[in-house]
């Protein structure tokens, strides 16, 4: 298998990479990086500009892995490699979180777990993960259950919250075209994670990553609102739940950093065999 | 205009679902299907009107309209009309101006490139990969022409 890591991946978390390398591994599963590979692009915003380009930038991605299959993990490289797989005939595409929970399965991953996470997180999947459901067939375009599930792998708790399946704000080009209304949605969706009362939010994409992230960071510079909820993307976690050291996922570079979560995770509980 | 959104949008009606669906239309004016309806029942491009950037492309809306109306991908194609128009709004400008440049909407600079260096990663992305980055560069510059300057 291939792993295609877009932008955000390979020049802002490799945290993500390093840890989903580090799960293949455990499960036994070949993959290396997609190498060459560019900006999928990403879909919103490049079709609101020229279609033409979003569907050959993709195509040359989908080219460079020569019938192997590409996995994302991330929302944005997902849907688009998807999308042009789809409408050109070549190509298999796989976002990480879909592939775990159909491919792998839940009681599967549980016997990789060394150290169980007893967690609360506010669980967030991200609109393209499961949106529009004419391309993700593999779950419900409303009210996806898959992270949820998947997060008990690892003994954690998906926290019910307030706003949990509306937009984190950083889609669609609102984030860099209309800051501010992207600042306005993330306040929302972080009240309701904080009346939760969560160890952590769990993402499966690192644009939501972002806006989650350095979304807090300008919220606490431009009105002084300090939320201070960390972010962790689900490969981080199960790679620390399957044994990873925590530093190597990067965590400890996130914009936002809570040492009494980072403390947790590398305590945890181990698991007796 | 594109003849198949036109007969969809037409059989609207006019239910709410959709803007009842909108959380951006709950923080902002956004106001998704008046802006489509005056798209194409004008038979114009949407002028002058900066909420239609104010979309995350959730598909809320799309997924949920009763009549199937794919209300997100011609909000996006309305946009397209309006870039031609008025160019990006924002940092979207510099986002494609880094993909003509470095291959990438989101380039790394050095102390990304330093970051996955500490973690033991390569440097894969086109953008540090020169034949493949022309390659991308060669592309982009193809479509994007009058856009990015
Ligand atoms: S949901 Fe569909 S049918 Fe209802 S008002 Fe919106 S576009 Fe019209
Ligand atoms: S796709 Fe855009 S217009 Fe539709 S519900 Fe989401 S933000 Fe609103």
């Amino acid at each position: 298998m291939k792993f295609f890591p877009g932008c955000m991946i390979h020049n802002r978390y490799p945290g993500i990479e390093k840890a989903l390398y580090y799960v293949f591994e455990k499960l036994g599963i070949d993959i290396s990086p997609l190498e060459g590979s560019s900006c999928c692009p990403a879909p919103s915003i490049t079709r609101s500009v020229s279609s033409e380009l979003w569907e050959e930038l993709a195509q040359r991605n989908l080219k460079l892995a020569d019938g192997e299959t590409v996995i994302t993990a991330c929302n944005g490289c997902f849907t688009t490699l998807l999308e042009v797989s789809e409408k050109s005939g070549t190509g298999d595409v796989r976002h990480v979180a879909e592939f775990f929970y159909t491919e792998i399965g839940v009681e599967e991953l549980k016997r990789y777990v060394e150290k169980r996470l007893p967690l609360k997180l506010a669980i967030h999947y991200g609109c393209h993960f499961f949106r529009p459901s004419k391309h993700k067939k593999f779950t419900s375009p409303e009210r996806p259950k898959m992270l949820d599930e998947l997060v008990e792998v690892f003994g954690a708790e998906s926290v019910d919250y307030r706003y949990k399946f509306m937009c984190c704000g950083g889609g669609g080009g609102v984030r860099a075209g209309a800051t501010e209304v992207s600042h306005d949605l993330l306040r929302r969706k972080m009240d309701g994670i904080v009346e939760a009362d969560v160890d952590a939010i769990a993402v499966i994409c690192p644009l939501c990553m972002n806006q989650f992230d350095n979304g807090q960071k300008e919220l606490s510079e431009l009105v002084g609102e300090d939320y201070g909820i960390p972010v962790i993307h689900y490969v981080q976690l199960l790679a620390i739940a399957m044994g990873m050291d925590v530093e190597d996922t990067g965590l400890e570079r996130h914009a936002i950093v809570s040492h009494s979560f980072i403390e947790k995770l590398v305590k945890g509980e181990k698991v007796e065999d | 205009m594109n003849e198949e959104y036109l007969r969809k949008l037409n059989t609207c009606i006019q239910c709410g679902t959709c803007i009842g669906s909108c959380f951006s239309g709950k923080v902002t004016a956004l106001n998704t299907r008046k802006i489509l309806m005056e798209y194409l029942a004008k038979g114009k491009p949407v002028k002058e009107d900066d909420t239609i950037w104010f979309c995350v492309t959730c598909y809320a809306c799309q997924e949920r309209c009763p009549r199937g109306i794919p209300l997100t991908d011609i909000l996006i194609e309305a946009r397209k009309e309006l870039v031609k128009e008025k160019g990006l709004p924002g940092r979207l400008k510099n986002a494609f101006g880094f993909l003509a440049e470095y291959s990438a909407l989101v380039p790394a600079r050095d102390e990304h490139a330093k970051l996955r260096e500490e973690l033991g990663l390569p440097l894969y992305h086109s953008q540090f990969v020169d034949g493949a980055r022309d390659e991308v560069v060669e592309i982009v510059r193809k479509h994007l022409g009058g856009v990015v300057r």
